[in-house]
């Protein structure tokens, strides 16, 4: 069985429009809070209108040199700004994960996360959470894209700790140490 | 003409468009000033064409470690800088990995020269476990210029990424239980050294 | 010191009107839950579309959440009522099991292609379980929940989950070894 759930247990590549669709779902639906009322008000509705071919033309060469320059400047922003999230993420097609183990031995900790730069450094990411196996020993095996990593754990929401088996990254940004974790393809 | 005027209007919702491809975990953590302080690090870098994954994670991490304000606008920017450093030493064909790679190890202090030199020693191989390891030793104690000099040894000794990460797990063992820093990392490198080398060493550092 | 925003913070800012905050909580729990509707109703796009389900759901419901520090197990509870309904509304006939999404999982994964038909052979033995008991073995041994977790999050007694568990395991055994032995 254990060799059926590990197998099961591998993660499961979500379609890249996913959130997308969550999000335009969510955002159709009526907002809360006491502004919601007034952002339905105000919220633009999809209108259709039609141009006469005589305002269409004054418009398009009002405008049409400075439009063709901003579209292509804000495509590749828009196209730039989505791929960091997609290797951020590293859920997505864009990166192969691999399952790692973390380990750590922390016998009087009632809670240990792993934090990084795989889950945004999340102490609440369900996939990361560490089991206690008993005997102060702390374990999660999750997905982390192939690459170089910074991580820590973190111990009851509050402490982080360093992983004393990896390799170590010091930081003079926050005067803090983390840890390094190289993914590699699995052969 | 109708081309024209879908271009137009794209241009002009376009901003809006740009503001809501931010990273959305950026906006739920940080407070408006820093996010738009970040915000504009991040943009400068992707306009200068280095990979901004590693920016975002900064200030995530600081958010995540409750930084105030100012550390992580900093922190993003020093990581920036470091990152343009780091291409321009190892090229523009340079990964992510290896870039976020050299620019942890110029924060340990390694120097620009001895970046390039690491990256030439390693030829057509990636720099990133080389880099990994070298800022591992410094990390762990060990002087630079000694962490500088093995790593050199092992990447001109054409040694796997395997081997190196084993070299790196034996010299903290040996650390732990009490061995010198510098030494443990000597030792171990003159021994992968003498086993991988084929008949003709390598001339001494 | 706050590591990172709780639930309870996300959640709160959602109902003060930030409806893109909820976005956080998408990205938080949408792998592991994509996995069990995965495994539950045998193919990608059923999934996704009952996990997104869920989350309108939960999105829509999120007032009545009682206690947003566990929102994570209210969306689960959500989760998996949607997949019970898609299964019940496909009936009883053979779940649709699309060679494409093990293609997919083989590609993400860099799989063998040895591991990737034995990986094939679980998800088809599974789509012989019957659905309580499914249900029963991937929340014991794939999202490694405890018995009183699980009756809290299906409604059904500790005595019978671990009926539906062993039967499951029982079940699963034959079947693959019946694969082995053809």
């Amino acid at each position: 069985m254990k060799n059926i759930a590990r197998e099961l247990r591998a993660p499961v590549p979500v379609s890249e429009s996913f959130d997308a669709r969550v999000m335009d779902a969510v955002r159709s639906m009526p907002r809360y809070g006491r502004l919601g009322l007034w952002s339905r008000l105000t919220t633009p509705r999809r209108r259709t209108f039609t141009i006469t071919p005589l305002t269409l033309g004054l418009i398009a060469a009002g405008i049409g040199v400075f439009a063709l320059l901003g579209a292509a400047h804000a495509y590749v922003d828009v196209n730039r700004a989505a791929k960091p999230i997609v290797a951020a993420l590293g859920s997505k097609k864009a990166e192969p994960a691999q399952r790692v183990q973390f380990v750590l031995v922390a016998p009087d900790a009632k809670k240990v996360a792993v934090v990084g730069d795989f889950n945004g450094w999340d102490s609440r990411h369900a996939q990361y959470q560490a089991q206690h196996r008993g005997g102060g020993v702390w374990s999660v095996t999750a997905p982390v894209p192939v690459g170089h990593h910074r991580y820590s754990f973190v111990v009851d929401d509050s402490v982080w700790v360093v992983d004393p088996s990896a390799p170590r990254l010091v930081d003079s940004d926050y005067g803090v140490a983390n840890s390094a974790l190289l993914v590699e393809h699995q052969q | 003409m109708r081309a024209l005027l879908v271009l137009a209007l794209l241009a002009g919702v376009t901003p809006l468009r740009t503001l809501r491809a931010q990273d959305p975990r950026l906006a739920a953590r940080l407070d408006k000033a820093t996010l738009t302080a970040v915000s504009a690090v991040i943009d400068s870098a992707r306009v200068a064409k280095l990979p901004t994954a590693p920016l975002v994670d900064k200030a995530l991490e600081g958010a995540a470690r409750g930084s105030e304000s100012g550390r992580i606008v900093n922190a993003v920017h020093q990581l920036s800088a470091r990152m343009a450093t780091s291409r321009g030493v190892l090229g523009a064909s340079a990964s992510a990995d290896e870039i976020k790679s050299a620019a942890a190890a110029l924060d340990a202090g390694v120097g620009e020269r001895d970046l390039a030199r690491v990256h030439a020693a390693c030829g057509k191989r990636p720099v990133t476990m080389s880099l990994a390891v070298l800022t591992d030793l410094i990390g762990r104690n060990v002087p630079i210029p000694t962490a500088t000099n093995v790593v050199l040894q092992l990447a001109r000794s054409s040694i796997s990424d395997s081997e190196l990460a084993l070299f790196q797990r034996n010299v903290r063992a040996d650390i732990d239980r009490g061995a010198d820093p510098g030494v443990a990392a000597t030792t171990r490198a003159r021994g992968l050294v003498v086993r991988t080398t084929p008949a003709s060493p390598k001339p001494a550092e | 010191m706050e590591v990172a925003s709780s639930d309870a913070v996300i959640v709160a800012r959602v109902l003060r009107g930030d409806v893109e905050a909820f976005r956080v909580l998408v990205d938080r729990y949408r792998d592991r839950y994509a996995r069990f509707a995965f495994h539950m109703l045998g193919n990608r796009e059923d999934a996704e579309e009952a996990l997104q389900d869920a989350f309108t759901r939960a999105y829509r419901s999120l007032a009545r959440c009682e206690d947003p520090e566990r929102f994570g197990a209210w969306l689960f509870r959500i989760l998996v009522n949607r997949c019970r309904t898609a299964g019940a509304r496909r009936g009883r006939r053979q779940r649709t099991f699309v060679s494409d999404d093990m293609a997919l999982l083989a590609a993400a994964h860099d799989h063998p292609a040895d591991r990737t038909a034995w990986r094939e052979e679980i998800e088809r033995a599974l789509t012989r379980l019957r659905p309580e008991q499914r249900e029963a073995f991937l929340l014991k041994y794939v999202e490694d929940m405890g018995y009183d977790e699980m009756s809290q999050l299906t409604g059904v007694g500790v005595s019978a989950l671990k009926m539906r568990v062993m039967r499951a395991c029982d079940r699963l055994r034959e079947l693959l070894s019946e694969v082995h032995s053809a």
